[in-house]
């Protein structure tokens, strides 16, 4: 029984070094080649721990997935553009040191001090074998009692995928068309628009040569007229 | 029979609510037609109940639904028709149904006609439910409702400021008179133990002597208020500024009688004390005589009318308090008739001069407005207690209760008050239709009012005459033997006819001469008025100015409540509750301010209060055990 | 210490959390940040799936499944709102980005 323990001593101290380079380094994509190291040990101890599926899932999700995303997005931002910086502020690091160990303590002593009791299940070694392996027996359990919830992330997951393509669209045009406008001002002195034809100052045929093809409802006076869809454009990026 | 009993005052309801909603859109004049046949309907189901009761002598309930069901407190809404039930049914949707189809005449041409039609209806709904009640709480919401609808009728024409401080004040004014009777319901609650007629009136004796004192006068003090009697009389001259049928209605026949309507409905309860019946006695007493002597100086007709009203009803509190409780509900059946139809009659002259109610600028109408004339004149002389119209027999039966209960001082009093009401309803008579005119003959053209506003005089002038021969002979007529299920118990004394015949005769006398004095001051002009007045000097102002009633309460009361309240507003409310306020806001803007700063927008700086929040909540959980949220 | 004893996880599983937390606390790197979350999501499956091992229990895999499944759609729209930064404001740096204090 040593093996084993010295096998998970073993993955364990390597998934923790890596993780601990993991923010240590300087280049990102050094830190997110040993966040794939640390994941890949932790799809080891899933194993160990008789969670063959998940181990499989934590590789082709994390590990083939989200990391090769992230690896994408680091390619995509320009490495040389990136402000050199490596940690935060002295403070700051201190601080987050700091707080880190006084975790650890607690933890430390909470692990060792308490013990967690509940009553065992069925799902050991021989009844997961029973059922044909640890996938079907997941399958069993999932897909009987958390049909809900499941639906539910699948949901989540395409909102996630909608919003992804929404962040993820292209930019507007360089140069926006003047968009059509609608300009509505609410008279106090007549009811229901029906000053549409009451602008004394301009005439309409003025007004439509001034404003292009914008719609015109009604306004009060000249200035409504003198923002123009440059100005709208820069109150915007401001 | 009683399956449909419901029906009487759901009718109304429902022609109020029709109106309410589609009047002003779809129905405009079409209202006034819906309102008048609900309250036929109303008024032809209620014959046969009245029929009914009348052979059977059995008092009649439907119970419709339970209102509050909590516990032992059950309140239902119970209809229950016994002999003074059914005989306010009549008077109600009688002469409801004739208002309102006089009110067709009056109105036309109101812009606000729907409304109009749809207030009256709901005020009659409300009247008949008050009468049906079977419970003081049921009682007193409709006590209400009947104010409300009050309030909304003389502040009918709203745009007219008078109009709308009138309704004003009759609202408050009422509701002093109802905060008594509030408590009242309250004590009988506390008291019995319940608020149903039968329950209570049942085990009246149970409470002590004093307690049924207080009972039966706080009940009396929602009457004060609502039948217009000292002090609180004076929302009801003001109440004149609504349209005249309302006032023919609510402020005459029905509504003003509702107080009256309820002692006698206490009966149980009232007759057992004799302290409360003698102030009822003399509180009724005062406000007739009082009432009588305002009415014989007021120039608008309307106000003699109003006055005439008040004093009329202090005749029947003050018969109620001397025990002549079937006189006073028969006073009430006749007041209703002669008074609605003065009220009608008043009407048709202010519509006939233009909307002229000074009688200073009238005259001699006689010959331009006949119909009119007669039938004003068989209402005034009804008032006035000529024999043998309707007002002689129920006022004589009056003043002989009073005789009869022992109370000397109150029937020379009544007396006294019979005499002024002779007066100031000839006066009337006189100055409107008899002498020169005194109207600018260029500008107003007095013509006869419409038929639809004629007939309804006619058929209340018929019922003024006819209406007093039902409790003939006196104290021992019709209507006492069908009333007196009512009051168990009240004593019957024999009365020698010799001293019914000499009551009458006083009575005759008394009015005659009233009849006599403003004849000739009126038609053959050998008594100045003037002189008359200036020969009584202090006592005519005093009446002239209705005893300064108005202005002691707008010294005593007015006045302080005023000064009070601008000390609440500009004090307590401007500087202490404001303040307060705006500090709580300021302090608040404050803080925020300070602990604005914490937000630095800084994301490490948020994570780490995340994490030193985790440290705290783990350390503290590792420090304390697991029972730290016990 | 013969067996695998419940301690060995949970030392496993606190000691990535932990670094993971520190990492979020010290780093500006947003990427880096992000990469740290993940590893402090994956250090609470392991408390998970040995808890579950433990036991004998299966519940303790299902929440792990969720939480990789969740975890992806946040990676997806964290590794999104990075690129929209990127490009808005050219930069990676946490420190720069304080439109939270408005």
């Amino acid at each position: 029984m040593a093996a084993e323990v010295l096998v998970f001593n073993l993955l364990s101290g390597i998934a923790i070094v890596s993780a601990a380079a993991m923010i240590m380094m300087r280049n990102p994509v050094h830190s997110a080649i040993a966040l794939v190291i640390t994941f890949v040990n932790v799809a080891a101890v899933f194993i160990m721990l008789r969670a063959e599926f998940l181990a499989v899932v934590q590789i082709i999700v994390y590990t083939g997935a989200i990391l090769v995303l992230i690896l994408f997005v680091l390619m995509l931002v320009n490495p040389d553009e990136l402000p050199d910086f490596h940690g935060a502020r002295p403070m700051q690091q201190i601080f987050g040191f700091g707080l880190g160990i006084i975790l650890l303590a607690e933890i430390a002593v909470a692990i060792l001090t308490r013990t967690v009791v509940a009553e065992p299940g069925p799902w050991t070694e021989d009844g997961m074998a029973a059922v044909g392996g640890n996938v079907q027996a997941i399958g069993q359990v999932l897909y009987s009692g958390y049909v809900l919830p499941i639906q539910a992330t699948a949901l989540v997951l395409l909102a996630a995928t909608i919003g992804a393509l929404f962040l993820g669209r292209p930019d507007e045009d360089e140069e926006p068309t003047p968009s059509r406008r609608t300009v509505a001002t609410i008279s106090l002195a007549h009811t229901r628009g029906s000053d549409q034809d009451e602008i004394p100052a301009l005439s309409s045929a003025n007004i439509k040569h001034e404003a292009g093809d914008r719609d015109l409802i009604m306004a009060r006076d000249a200035d409504e007229f003198t923002s123009t869809p440059e100005d709208d454009q820069k109150g915007q990026q401001e | 029979m009683s399956s449909w009993l419901f029906l009487i005052p759901l009718l109304p309801l429902a022609a109020a609510v029709i109106n309410f909603l589609f009047g002003r859109w779809f129905l405009q004049h079409a209202s006034q037609w819906i309102a008048t046949l609900a309250v036929a309907a109303s008024f032809v189901l209620s014959i046969p109940v009245f029929l009914q009761i009348a052979s059977d002598e059995q008092s009649i309930s439907q119970h419709l639904y339970t209102w509050i069901p909590a516990g032992d407190f059950n309140i239902p809404v119970t209809l229950f028709v016994d002999q003074l039930t059914a005989t306010m049914l009549l008077v109600v949707s009688g002469v409801g149904l004739l208002v309102h189809i006089y009110s067709i005449g009056y109105m036309h041409g109101d812009p606000g006609i729907y409304r109009f039609f749809s207030y009256l209806p709901l005020f009659v709904f409300s009247m008949l439910m008050l009468v049906l009640a079977d419970n003081f709480l049921v009682l007193f919401v409709f006590w209400e409702a009947v104010g409300l609808c009050s309030f909304l009728l003389i502040g009918f024409w709203y745009r007219r400021r008078s109009a709308a401080s009138a309704a004003k004040k009759a609202f408050i004014v009422n509701r002093v008179g109802d905060f008594g009777f509030g408590i009242g319901i309250l004590l009988i609650f506390v008291t019995y133990g319940t608020i149903e007629y039968a329950g209570v009136f049942g085990q009246v004796g149970d409470a002590t002597q004093t307690t049924i004192t207080v009972i039966a006068l706080l009940l009396f003090t929602g009457a004060i208020g609502k039948s217009a009697q000292l002090p609180l009389f004076v929302w009801l001259p003001d109440a004149m500024e609504g349209p005249t049928p309302v006032s023919a209605l609510i402020h005459a026949a029905t509504m003003v009688t509702a107080g009256i309507f309820v002692i006698a409905r206490a009966y149980p309860i009232v007759s057992q004390s004799a302290d409360a019946m003698l102030v009822i006695a003399i509180i009724g007493a005062a406000t007739a005589f009082i009432a009588a002597t305002i009415a014989v100086t007021q120039y608008d007709i309307k106000k003699v009318v109003a006055y005439s009203t008040v004093s009329q009803l202090g005749f029947m509190a003050f018969a109620l308090g001397s025990g002549a409780w079937i006189a006073a509900i028969f006073h009430l059946v006749t007041h209703a008739f002669f008074k609605g139809l003065l009220f009608l009659g008043a009407g048709s002259v202010i519509h006939g001069m233009h909307e002229e109610q000074d009688m200073r600028k009238m005259g001699g109408l006689k010959k331009y407005m006949p119909l009119t004339y007669w039938t004003f004149l068989i209402g005034a002389a009804a008032n006035a207690g000529i024999i043998p119209l309707a007002g002689f027999w129920s006022k004589d039966e009056i003043i002989l209760g009073t005789w009869l209960g022992d109370q000397p001082i109150i029937m020379v009093v009544a007396f006294i008050t019979a005499f002024f009401t002779s007066l100031y309803m000839f006066r009337a008579v006189f100055m409107t239709f008899h002498g020169e005119e005194r109207f600018d003959a260029e500008q107003v053209h007095p013509h006869e009012s419409p038929r639809v506003m004629t007939i309804p005089l006619v058929v209340l002038a018929f019922f003024a005459v006819t209406v007093g021969f039902i409790g003939f002979p006196p104290e021992d007529g019709w209507f006492h033997h069908f009333l007196d299920p009512v009051f168990p118990g009240m004593p019957h004394p024999d009365v020698a006819w010799s001293t019914i015949v000499l009551f009458a005769a006083i009575s005759t006398v008394i009015a005659l001469s009233g009849l006599y004095i403003q004849y000739m001051a009126y038609v053959k002009r050998s008594i100045s008025p003037r002189g008359i007045s200036e020969l009584l000097g202090p006592l005519y102002k005093l009446a002239a100015n209705r005893w300064y009633l108005d202005e002691i309460y707008d010294v005593l009361i007015v006045r302080p409540l005023v000064a009070f309240s601008m000390f609440l507003w500009r004090f307590v409310d401007a500087q202490v509750i404001d303040g307060t306020v705006n500090g709580v806001g300021s302090l608040v803007t404050y803080t925020s301010n300070q602990w604005r700063r914490a937000q630095t927008g800084l994301i490490a700086n948020y994570v780490f209060a995340i994490a030193l929040g985790a440290v705290i909540i783990i350390g503290a959980f590792m420090i304390f055990g697991s029972n730290l949220f016990e | 210490m013969n067996e695998l004893m419940p301690e060995h996880f949970m030392f496993l599983s606190a000691a990535l959390f932990i670094i993971g937390m520190v990492g979020v606390l010290t780093r500006r790197n947003v990427l880096v940040i992000f990469m740290c979350v993940e590893l402090m999501l994956t250090a609470v499956n392991i408390s998970f799936i040995g808890f579950a091992w433990e036991f004998s229990q299966l519940t303790g895999q299902i929440f792990a499944l969720f939480i990789i499944a969740i975890a992806a759609a946040e990676a997806v729209i964290g590794l999104g709102i990075i690129m929209a930064l990127t490009r808005q404001r050219d930069t990676v740096d946490i420190d720069e980005v304080r439109e939270l204090r408005q």
